[in-house]
């Protein structure tokens, strides 16, 4: 084994002012990040953020234009090929020998990085059940169904016991079964690999991940924990009122009351920081709406992202 | 190690894939059997040429019908004059008439008995068919060396060498059309490396520690094998078409052997190139037809103006086919063709060199 370098604490991934332009075209631009050792870390963003640009440039797929990063202390542009050694990569798009059944993929990948037949046989076979693979070893890759060749590239990733393991979207375009399904194979990956991943899922991000990098445009626009970002929306709560008969008189109190009342038909949305639930419904009753639903909406990852972005978080 | 288990993955990915598999042996198969097919009409009557024998002693008559008239694709015909020949000639009657001058038997048995012998033919043909008038001057050249054993001017042959007398359109030009079919392997190479790469499998690999050098060897050594197999399935057809081939069988292998590696480096070169399989096509096209085109296999560049004939010097294609034209037809060995030879494994070496080099640029933009 190959001596460690001082890492000085205990981080995994780290970026220096890491940016890549493609003619001109800035992809990602000066993002600094700190990833701790065994930490789950989600970088969210929409299409074209730069999510799969910072992952290929610390896979050592691309040369950054400027800026650097390490990764368990090891230099992206000085030492790629030590790099490259401890990482883990599932692709976005899922890169598998169709023609090959999933053992044999597995091999490849495994006598690639020098793993004996031995460790081979007996990791793959754990992988494959946590993964719940092992039903079609046999079968040619070609006939999985994409949440199968999704997991399958999964578990490419980790047949070399890597240190740190880098998902780029590995659940996309998948049905939210298929989803729930590979969610729950992450969660297990939790706290014994330091895991980057990549997705456009606000969901995703807010169901593994221990902290939330939120990418626009090439920049880090926020970071923290889910109930961090969200609670810098706290100042913002929204309630949701289904009512019949609100009078323009009615209407044009609330605003008075609250930062922001729209109508839409027989729904109100009324923003403010502070929302008494109790007071606002007895209120619009006692004003003659014979109101028939009402919730106070949390915040969500999405509202996180367009309030600081003014972008909504799609496809 | 990594070299062999890529090797590895590519071929089971193409013996399990009845399509690609399909392509890269069908090809060859198809190719050559439709290569014999188109010359396996009765090459008794390919050339009509005529003579006129001047000479009237017993080895003039006995080159006519022993030697000229056993040639399966001349057509043989006696003329008494020059005029009627000419005019047979003119009217596309013949492609070539010869004259054996007086004096011709008695040189030649002067040579034979090992005396000095100074002996002309003199060759009228039709130069409106270049192609034709080609081949024809080698046959006529070819077994008028094998008669006289000794140079007979019509052109310029510096190697008085064994000549195989019953020498057919199909031996002329085999060589060539294998040198054609081993510059197919261009586009099939670089399309081997484009699938995966386009496909993100590429991508992945070299998230590994897998190195340039492992790369490009492990994608060679599986084209490797698809070069030999196609080489056999080349060698084996044309002998069953009934190819004669004199000389060393393993030299001409080794030719042909080393014209596929020139290919595949082409095709890794191509590969470095492009992104996609669809940026890679054409620029492959681009690269192998005009290759053929200079190679000799459809046309003989001898008859190319000069600075098109040091271009296409500077490709192996040509060398191939002169060096293989050599074993199999005229039978010659290693030390005839160690020029064209090494320029074959020089070109391998480079392109390799040069694939290598690109792979490595376009492997981290």
């Amino acid at each position: 084994m190959v001596e460690q370098p001082k890492t000085g604490d205990d981080l995994a991934i780290q970026t220096f002012n890491l940016s890549r332009t493609f003619n001109g075209l800035v992809a990602v631009d000066g993002i600094e990040l700190n990833i701790r050792k065994g930490e789950l870390f989600a970088l969210l963003g929409p299409n074209g953020a730069g999510k799969t640009t910072t992952i290929n440039m610390l896979c050592c797929l691309l040369k950054p234009s400027k800026g650097t990063a390490q990764i368990m202390g090891y230099d992206i542009l000085k030492q790629p090929y030590k790099v490259k050694e401890i990482i883990g990569v599932s692709p976005q798009e899922t890169a598998i020998s169709e023609h090959l059944n999933s053992q044999e993929n597995i091999n490849l990948i495994g006598k690639i990085h020098g793993t004996s037949s031995l460790e081979l046989r007996i990791r793959s076979q754990q992988l494959l059940e946590t993964m719940g693979l092992t039903g079609r070893v046999r079968d040619q890759v070609r006939k999985f169904s994409g949440g199968m060749k999704r997991r399958l590239n999964i578990v490419m990733a980790l047949i070399h016991n890597p240190e740190i393991l880098f998902l780029d979207e590995p659940t996309l375009g998948l049905d939210p079964q298929a989803r729930r399904a590979i969610w729950e194979y992450i969660i297990q990956l939790k706290g014994k690999k330091t895991i980057l991943l990549t997705t456009h899922y606000m969901d995703e991000a807010d169901f593994l991940a221990d902290r939330i990098g939120i990418i626009d445009e090439g920049k880090i626009v926020a970071l923290g924990t889910s109930s961090e970002l969200k609670a810098n929306m706290r100042e913002r709560n929204t309630m949701i009122v289904s009512a019949g008969n609100f009078t323009q008189k009615l209407v044009d109190e609330m605003r008075e009351r609250y930062a922001e009342v729209s109508l839409n038909a027989d729904t109100m949305l009324i923003t403010d920081s502070q929302l008494d639930f109790r007071e606002i419904v007895d209120h619009l009753q006692s004003a003659g709406a014979i109101v028939r639903s009402a919730h106070i909406k949390e915040p969500t990852l999405e509202d996180v992202f367009l309030h600081l972005t003014g972008k909504e978080l799609r496809e | 190690m990594r070299v062999w288990e890529l090797c590895k993955r590519n071929l089971k990915e193409t013996y399990r894939d009845p399509l690609g598999m399909g392509f890269l042996l069908g090809f060859p198969l198809v190719f050559m059997l439709l290569f014999g097919a188109i010359f396996s009409g009765d090459n008794t009557a390919n050339f009509p040429i005529g003579v006129i024998d001047e000479d009237h002693t017993l080895l003039s008559q006995a080159f006519v019908n022993e030697a000229l008239a056993k040639v399966s694709v001349l057509k043989v015909t006696r003329y008494d004059d020059i005029d009627t020949a000419r005019k047979d000639l003119r009217f596309g009657e013949l492609d070539a008439y010869i004259v054996i001058p007086p004096g011709f038997g008695q040189q030649v048995s002067q040579n034979w008995q090992g005396g000095k012998a100074d002996i002309t033919l003199e060759m009228t043909y039709d130069e409106s068919n270049i192609q034709i008038s080609e081949q024809l001057i080698s046959i006529i050249n070819a077994v008028a060396r094998a008669f006289a054993r000794i140079e007979i001017p019509l052109t310029i042959n510096a190697n008085p060498i064994h000549i195989e007398t019953k020498i057919t359109y199909v031996d002329f030009i085999g060589p060539g059309i294998i040198i054609f079919g081993l510059l197919i392997l261009i586009p099939t190479a670089a399309r081997t490396v484009v699938r995966d790469k386009e496909k993100g499998f590429l991508a992945r690999l070299l998230t590994t520690p897998t190195r340039p050098v492992d790369f490009i060897l492990g994608y060679s050594l599986y084209l490797v094998v698809i070069t030999i197999a196609q080489i056999i399935i080349f060698m084996v057809i044309a002998w069953l078409l009934g190819m004669n081939i004199v000389g060393s069988l393993w030299l001409a292998f080794l030719i042909f052997f080393l014209t596929g590696l020139c290919s595949v480096g082409l095709g890794m070169v191509v590969a470095s190139l492009s992104k996609t399989e669809q940026q890679a096509e054409p620029l492959c096209w681009l690269i192998s037809m005009p290759l053929a085109m200079l190679s000799g296999c459809w046309f003989s560049i001898q008859m190319m103006p000069s600075y098109l004939r040091s271009f296409a010097n500077a490709f192996p294609y040509a060398h191939a086919i002169d060096a293989s034209r050599g074993v199999l037809i005229r039978g010659v060995g290693l030390e005839a063709i160690n020029s064209d030879f090494l320029f074959l494994i020089g070109w391998t070496v480079a392109i390799f060199a040069i694939g290598i080099i690109l792979f490595r640029r376009s492997m981290r933009s």
